[in-house]
């Protein structure tokens, strides 16, 4: 089959959207298909412009390349995932969540702006109109699939995916830290992993990576451990490596993800394949799906004091950590995270 | 700087827009810039859709990414040039053809075939009119398509010369008897009028083509001129060849024909020169005609077998003139500056 992959791309921004576009198109070529990404442009501000983005959507045309007719397309994120065909596929990474569940929440911003609400009704429209045109809709995960059901009323199955280079996780025995690898930014909350340092009985370590993407976030978690007198037990590497990064997760004594309401995680994943246990909050939404309170991981409030017992309990019993670590490992053996799983759905 | 390469592109196909476009990305990284190339789809038939596809480049925002200035744009293909931005620059590297000096086209007109044809191309003129413009400065891939611009859209630019792929790595080596044409084989590339040109020579010419035929029913043809005209002895097909073999039939030739019908640029003739060889084009080749000076450092003939033929026997039979040629047309390439770097220079002054 001919193959086209809609999606969005901010330009000079790489994360687990582009990367999950890349996966499915890698998955698609080595099952024998002709597989392509077509990626359109995204600005969100001011948010009038977002209407001009989902018009230019709909004005595309990708029933067929050149002479030859696509046979399928599918829409990964908002709003490329507007553009129409007769053959399409929804597999919802999210949708524009300003619009949703971030409306009138400190993380977003739609709600504040000039003719936001005009806009967030556009677009609810829109997706509630356009959206069960596909032949089938999918989404990134129950927490994706639970959001399109409350706020459109639109039923989509939950579709996981493997991390990249799953294959390629290992483990080793665990040292002193715990370890979070992310972006830095509000929506991952390294600030409330520093704050509970200053909470925790022992002294528990944390190696912090990822990029800063959000200006002076960086700066404010340093003051704040300085402040509290934890900087010591903290490392920041910045961005790192594929390989040191599966390194590090090999050798952590658990992983840290307690990020706001996130849509998937990969960070569960790979510390599942990594056989870590992972500390995740009450609201941090995918996480949730894979980590089983007090069996393959904990999770807490998010609020310091909690987090801290929370990194405590992983840092003085190291034995059951391994144990909940290993249990993570089985069920994700069980969970049949594969991309021939993935095609098999969305061909189907 | 960040700079955002726009073109357009049709979904799995990759031609020489899609080779340039990386060239150019990769040069600009390599004068310490940020560089991306965004590739928006376009679907040219049925001509009712390409008026839709020129409102949605329009709609398009690439002012800034996550707040973060977008320093550059520069538009190289219809319609992704359209997309507004406050520091474009266009290097245009041809509009939209059939809407200009394709439209009736024998073989290559589709618009004009369309009951809405001319509307839609009275719709891409004056979108191109309106909004090529803006842009703060206006290049294109050669003189050629500069000159079309002028005189389709009224609109003055400059030529931007960039060098092929691999530029560094062709070499000159001792002259064998062959002419080399590598090129899709196809009929606007006209290696048909080279086969009928070969009858008439009075020498023994002998020419080599590379690179694939457009369809079979093109190679069958040629073929079968080749078999009528009996010239099987002195016609080699060599088919697609790898980057390097086509490097060392350029070396080993004694010159190069192309004679193809209006390029727009021409890659083959500056591929000849870095190897040190004359070039042989016609009056009506477009692009080969800005580097190739009749006499010094080629031959440009008439669009005709017998024109083409008396300028093959002419440097068949003085292999020292043809050296001579040659080696000044490598001096006139590294005189016209076509480097990456400069490409560069230019686009992001």
């Amino acid at each position: 089959m001919r193959i086209l992959i809609a999606t969005v791309k901010v330009p000079f921004v790489n994360g687990g959207a582009e990367t999950h576009a890349a996966g499915l198109r890698n998955a698609l070529i080595a099952a024998g298909h002709r597989a392509e990404i077509v990626s359109v442009p995204f600005k969100w501000y001011p948010p009038r412009r977002i209407l001009d983005q989902m018009l230019a959507c709909r004005l595309l045309d990708l029933t067929a390349a050149g002479d030859a007719p696509v046979d399928r397309l599918i829409g990964l994120k908002f709003p490329a995932y507007l553009i129409p065909h007769p053959n399409k596929v929804v597999w919802i990474l999210h949708q524009h969540r300003q619009a949703y569940d971030l409306w009138q929440h400190p993380m977003g911003d739609l709600h504040a702006q000039p003719h936001g609400a005009e806009v967030r009704d556009a677009i609810h429209r829109a997706d509630v109109e356009l959206l069960p045109q596909a032949r089938h809709l999918f989404a990134n995960s129950r927490n994706v699939a639970a959001r399109l059901k409350t706020y459109c009323g639109i039923e989509a199955a939950p579709l996981y995916h493997p991390p990249p280079d799953a294959p390629r996780f290992h483990s080793a025995q665990a040292e002193d830290f715990l370890y979070f690898p992310s972006r830095l930014n509000a929506l991952k909350r390294q600030r409330l992993v520093v704050e509970a340092l200053a909470h925790t009985r022992a002294k528990v370590r944390v190696r912090f990576s990822g990029p800063d993407i959000e200006a002076g976030y960086h700066e404010e978690c340093m003051a704040v451990a300085r402040r509290s007198k934890v900087h010591s037990r903290i490392e920041w590497l910045g961005t790192v490596s594929e390989q040191a990064k599966r390194d590090l997760y090999a050798r952590c004594l658990g992983v840290l993800f307690p990020s706001l309401d996130e849509d998937y995680g990969y960070i569960t994943l790979e510390a599942m394949l990594a056989h870590k246990p992972v500390i995740a909050c009450a609201d941090s939404g995918g996480p949730l799906e894979f980590v089983v309170h007090r069996e393959t991981g904990l999770v807490c409030e998010p609020a310091p004091r909690d987090l801290a017992a929370a990194m405590d309990e992983l840092w003085e019993d190291r034995d059951r950590a391994r144990r909940w670590g290993e249990a993570g490992r089985q069920r994700y053996s069980d969970l049949r995270i594969d991309w021939g799983t993935v095609l098999e759905r969305l061909l189907q | 700087m960040k700079v955002l390469i726009l073109t357009s592109g049709v979904p799995f196909i990759r031609g020489g827009a899609e080779i340039l476009a990386g060239g150019l990305c990769d040069a600009v990284c390599a004068a310490g810039h940020q560089a991306e190339i965004l590739t928006l789809p376009f679907q040219s038939c049925p001509p009712s859709r390409i008026p839709e596809q020129m409102l949605a480049c329009r709609l398009l925002d690439v002012t800034e990414t996550c707040s973060m200035r977008i320093d550059r744009v520069i538009g190289l293909k219809f319609p992704a040039y359209l997309v507004p931005h406050p520091r474009k620059v266009i290097w245009l590297l041809h509009q939209h053809r059939t809407a200009y000096e394709l439209w009736n086209h024998p073989a290559a007109g589709d618009l004009i075939h369309y009951p809405d044809g001319p509307v839609v191309r009275d719709a891409i003129r004056l979108a191109d009119r309106t909004f090529i413009p803006e842009a703060r400065s206006i290049y294109t891939l050669s003189r050629n398509v500069t000159e079309r611009l002028q005189r389709c859209s009224g609109i003055a630019s400059e030529p931007l010369y960039n060098p092929p792929a691999g530029a560094s790595l062709f070499y000159k080596s001792t002259p064998q008897d062959y002419f080399f044409f590598p090129s899709r084989i196809n009929p606007v590339k006209r290696q048909w009028l080279v086969i009928q040109a070969l009858a008439l020579c009075r020498e023994p010419v002998c020419v080599r083509f590379a690179g694939e035929a457009d369809n079979e029913a093109q190679q069958a043809e040629c073929a079968k001129a080749v078999r009528e005209l009996r010239l099987s002895e002195r016609v080699e097909w060599l088919g697609m060849v790898t980057e390097e073999r086509k490097r060392d039939c350029y070396a080993n030739s004694l010159g190069v024909v192309f004679p193809p019908v209006d390029e727009d640029y021409g890659y083959v003739t500056l591929e000849a020169m870095l190897s040190s060889k004359p070039v042989i084009t016609c009056v009506d080749s477009g692009g080969p005609l800005e580097f190739v000076v009749d006499g010094q450092t080629g031959l440009v003939a008439g669009a005709t077998p017998q024109a083409l033929a008396e300028a093959m026997d002419a440097l068949w039979g003085d292999r020292r003139r043809a050296a001579t040629m040659g080696e000044t047309g490598l001096q006139r390439y590294r005189d016209l500056k076509i480097t990456w770097e400069n490409v560069v220079e230019k686009l992001l002054c």
